[in-house]
């Protein structure tokens, strides 16, 4: 009954968060990626190409380009179609405007399990090798969103090259900003010019979203419950898992994602790969 | 505003539908695929063989096995569990152990079109092109296209713990064999004999006496045209004879690489892939 009362009170006030129930429009369009794969970056950046007049912030994001998992139902509804999306979620066929990004899951990891000590899901003692072990098998805090392989290949294997789907590599965008934010102004539909882009790009740096970060944490409801000590802005960089993950750790996410990480562009460096799994 | 405050009091008292919003168990069993796959069938498969003193009908089948699109949360919080449920929703990550039935796409289409007819969602004569053109991008119903369904589902769970392909082809010709296999996932015990004992409860021929006594009576079948069957011809290659080539065409070109994959042999010209898809490196048996 308590979960009746304040299930129903808040589907009444219109603040239930939206998510699975979220009304879906025909000319939506969703930025989706599983958790910590540059979403709010690339965010950031779609917003700053299509409001130009706006300053984009970690205090308007949400209002420019709501989460559906974080905003609610009455906030959606009341966001000035057509609308631009935020979502973690595995393929959902209502969403007929997708740009999917892809990041190399063993940076993937690295990044996820610094967010999950910021927000206190595990302690600061847990040890690595557990957390690659549950990230594999579907235990973190995401499971609800898939695992990182069942996420992606959900979306890549349904939609890729097919209209109305964009697929982008987080590496790809980190190495050439220009070019795929230049894709994915062709995808909106907008027209742009090299400054616009370049202003675009430069508005959503990671030392500028830093720097909002350090004085707007309070204030984004992704951040503001949270532990300030670990940034939600992390490095930024590709590759980390190089130097960062153990060997056996890297051979573990490869085990069983490998043929699905290869098809993406992802080279593997271990040699023992999944042949008969590739999403598990 | 006066539907959303008889919906806030459905919510209230439980009497909502989860359908995607349900609450999962970890020993839920779903018995998904997409619609005219099979699905009632199995379900009563395995409905009779949990069941044996009670031999299952359209009256009581949803209780045994319920849809969670169509029941009631309160409903569904009793229900004995394991819980086996049906779905036609594409891939949802938290169901975690799936018997996932496929059938060959060009006879689910027309078994899809003659279903749509029979529930007046298109007319008698509505011409069939169009229904295929409809159906290769997702348009007839909620649960995507067949390719999305199929694929969504194999891609992240074909070859995983949990997880139980069968094709209705191979059901048909072998039931026994397929049932057994559900039983295992079930972890129940069984034997040749109960399993023979299902599959005679859960024949076409008994499913079609039931409906001509029980159509009125339940929900999927209730308020639809009664001249036209629910359990219709469930043979397999239907398509050979009711579908145009143009037809047959537009499918395997759409979903020709998950077909073959599956051992659905194409027969029209459809081009393939020049290099192996996602699908393929997996090794599924052909």
């Amino acid at each position: 009954m308590k979960y009746g009362i304040e299930v129903v009170l808040k589907y009444l006030l219109g603040v239930d968060v939206a998510d699975r129930n979220l009304a879906v429009y025909p000319d939506d369009t969703f930025v989706v990626s599983y958790p910590r794969s540059g979403n709010t970056w690339t965010r950031f950046l779609i917003a700053n190409l299509v409001f130009p007049s706006e300053n984009v912030t970690f205090t308007n994001i949400e209002r420019l380009i709501p989460d559906t998992s974080s905003q609610s139902n009455r906030a959606l509804k009341r966001t000035p179609r057509p609308r631009i999306i935020k979502s973690h979620t595995y393929f959902d066929p209502r969403y007929r405007r997708v740009l999917y990004i892809v990041r190399d899951p063993r940076d993937l990891v690295l990044s996820y399990y610094d967010f999950q000590r910021k927000y206190r899901q595990i302690a600061d003692s847990y040890p690595l090798a557990d957390y690659v072990d549950d990230f594999v098998n579907g235990r973190l805090i995401s499971a609800g969103w898939g695992t990182w392989g069942e996420n992606v290949a959900s979306w890549v294997y349904t939609r890729q090259n097919r209209s109305g789907f964009l697929l982008l590599r987080y590496e790809d965008m980190k190495s050439n900003t220009e070019q795929e934010l230049k894709r994915i102004a062709t995808f909106l539909g907008l027209e742009t010019t090299p400054e616009r882009l370049k202003q675009a790009i430069e508005a959503s740096s990671p030392d500028r979203m830093r720097e909002m970060e350090r004085t707007q944490s309070d204030r984004w409801v992704a951040t503001k419950k949270h532990r300030k000590d670990i940034p939600f802005v992390g490095p930024a960089i590709s590759g980390r898992w190089q130097s960062g993950l153990a060997g056996a750790l890297v051979s573990k996410i490869e085990s069983t994602w490998g043929n699905l990480m290869s098809t993406l562009g992802y080279p593997v460096v271990t040699s023992e790969v999944g042949q008969t799994h590739s999403a598990h | 505003m006066i539907r959303k405050l008889v919906y806030g009091m459905d919510l209230l008292l439980g009497r909502d539908k989860p359908g995607r919003n349900l609450t999962i168990y970890e020993d839920d069993v779903f018995i998904a695929s997409y619609s005219k796959s099979g699905n009632t069938w199995t379900r009563f498969m395995v409905a009779n063989l949990i069941h044996p003193e009670e031999p299952v009908t359209f009256l009581n089948i949803d209780h045994v096995s319920p849809d969670p699109d169509l029941r009631t949360r309160n409903f569904l919080k009793k229900c004995a569990r394991p819980r086996i449920m049906k779905s036609h929703h594409p891939f949802d990550a938290r169901y975690r152990r799936v018997v996932y039935i496929v059938r060959d796409p060009r006879d689910v289409v027309l078994s899809q079109y003659h279903f749509q007819i029979k529930r007046g969602i298109i007319q008698t004569g509505h011409p069939i092109e169009e229904f295929v053109q409809r159906s290769v991008i997702g348009h007839v119903n909620e649960f995507g296209s067949w390719g999305q369904n199929v694929g969504s589902w194999l891609i992240a769970r074909y070859n995983t713990p949990g997880f139980l392909l069968l094709r209705y082809e191979d059901l048909k010709e072998r039931p026994e064999e397929g049932l057994a296999k559900i039983a295992l996932l079930l972890g129940l015990k069984t034997d040749h004999e109960q399993l023979a004992k299902a599959v005679e409860l859960s024949s076409a021929d008994r499913m079609r006496k039931l409906e001509n006594l029980q159509a009125d009576k339940w929900a999927s079948t209730k308020g639809t045209r009664k001249d036209l069957p629910f359990v219709r011809a469930a043979v397999a290659g239907g398509w050979k004879s009711g579908l145009p080539h143009e037809a047959v065409a537009q499918i395997e070109q759409a979903w020709g690489h998950i077909m073959r994959a599956l051992g659905y042999e194409t027969v029209t010209s459809a081009p393939r892939d020049a290099k192996p898809s996602l699908l393929d490196v997996m090794g599924l048996p052909q």
